[in-house]
């Protein structure tokens, strides 16, 4: 029978993949932001399993609260990538140094 | 408890999806292998007589006037999937929930009515 | 029984795509896993009967977001080959460091399992309203109880949607813009005004 547990150990290892991404890709980061929105699927699922076993709705609303804040975190990041593709014509994360002192 | 029961045909309808794709998929190649004789030569597989190799990749820039209606779209999308919830449940939330929901779309015309004004809905 | 094998499908193909979003070589490879990997966690959604958060993730995640990574993926022309330079550099390290982090949460787990500790349980006052559907009971307490968190989604969309709009619109330089139509000018017009008659004389043209 599946209980909670399975559903925590789907979403550790979709949040642990989220990471791996993050160490992998460190060029790209297209893949960067790919990886966290896997993390936060993770938390997703996490939050509705929890909702679920707890027979609480409050974990389906926050889910939806964050779905809301990824939609946003994707929106901006991507046009933050836009522009400084933009002006750079690279998006290669190691280039990002016009901030420097 | 949920009744899951509702969703089996839906189940059985994407399990018969995959097989028939997967039969689709691997019928012809398995086929198509054991039939035909297999011995590829880099002047086989190199392009035919009057074509010539790719110069560069096919895909092109595209302007980032779709990326701007791209974005817009994932907002009002938010905005509509809030509406489902509020919409059915609105005789158990009554007035202010009807107030909340007025006081939501209010921000999101503001939004709306500023995208206008810079005219980012406009095509060039 | 059904159920144990829809779990295990949906979980198997939602970390089976987890993995190739971030091991193929090529970004839109990379959304497209990333859309495979967002159907099956709506199908674990569904499962623990959360079908209001299943059918968002599609519509939100499957329709919009990825769709708007595809855009600025086939937007920005990077050369994909020269970004993958670090990566079987950078594997091992974070190979570890993930094995590590996942070793942790299912310590957790078996922590929590355990009995160790005793979390808290729900009080009751947020349970489920038990009313017909999952969409139900998710409107009555959404537009209730947290009213104000809901407002304040609104106020995180709209400072999205400027922030994305300033960030990315710039204006045309005028000489490049159009002329500017007046439709109602134009519906306005009649012949009387538009044209005139004139009589000049030979070798003298009118003024306009």
């Amino acid at each position: 029978m599946i209980g909670i547990e399975h559903f925590i150990v789907v979403s550790a290892i979709l949040f642990v993949l989220g990471v791996l991404g993050i160490f992998l890709n460190r060029k790209n980061i297209i893949v960067i932001l790919m990886a966290i929105e896997l993390i936060l699927l993770a938390v997703n699922i996490n939050l509705v399993a929890f909702s679920a076993f707890l027979g609480d709705l409050t974990g389906q609303i926050f889910a939806m609260f964050v779905l809301t804040v990824a939609a946003g975190e994707a929106a901006i990041g991507l046009a933050i990538l836009v522009i400084y593709f933009r002006s750079r014509g690279t998006i290669a994360v190691q280039d990002a140094n016009r901030m420097k002192g | 408890m949920v009744d899951l029961s509702q969703y089996l045909p839906i189940l059985i309808f994407l399990g018969i999806a995959l097989a028939l794709s997967c039969l689709f998929v691997f019928l012809p190649m398995g086929v198509s292998r054991l039939t035909g004789s297999h011995n590829p030569t880099a002047e086989k597989l190199s392009e035919y007589e009057c074509g010539f190799p790719a110069f560069e990749d096919p895909r092109s820039q595209f302007d980032v006037n779709f990326y701007l209606i791209a974005i817009l779209f994932i907002i009002f999308d938010l905005e509509a999937a809030f509406l489902f919830p509020w919409a059915v449940s609105l005789d158990l939330t009554g007035w202010p929930g009807w107030i909340t929901m007025m006081i939501f779309l209010f921000e999101l015309i503001v939004g709306f009515a500023y995208a206008w004004k810079k005219g980012a809905l406009e095509w060039e | 029984m059904l159920q144990t094998i829809a779990f295990y499908l949906f979980a198997t193909l939602v970390v089976a795509s987890a993995v190739m979003v971030i091991m193929s070589r090529n970004p839109v490879h990379s959304v497209l896993w990333l859309i495979l990997s967002f159907f099956n966690a709506a199908g674990l959604m569904v499962l623990v009967g959360a079908e209001f958060i299943a059918m968002l993730l599609v519509i939100v995640y499957v329709g919009a977001v990825a769709v708007l990574f595809l855009f600025v993926v086939m937007m920005l022309d990077i050369d994909f080959a020269s970004m993958r330079a670090g990566f079987v550099r950078n594997a091992p390290l974070g190979i570890a460091i993930a094995l590590v982090l996942l070793a942790e949460l299912v310590l957790g787990i078996g922590a929590y399992r355990a009995g160790a500790l005793i979390l808290g349980t729900p009080d009751g006052t947020a349970a489920p309203l038990l009313f017909e559907s999952n969409i139900e009971s998710i409107g009555a307490l959404l537009y209730s109880r947290y009213l104000f968190l809901f407002e304040s989604a609104g106020i995180i969309l709209l400072v999205a949607m400027i922030g994305a709009i300033v960030l990315t619109h710039r204006e045309r330089p005028a000489a490049h813009r159009r002329a500017h139509q007046d439709i109602g000018k134009q519906v306005r017009r009649n012949p009387k005004e538009a044209t005139f008659n004139a009589s000049p004389e030979i070798g003298k043209g009118i003024d306009l």
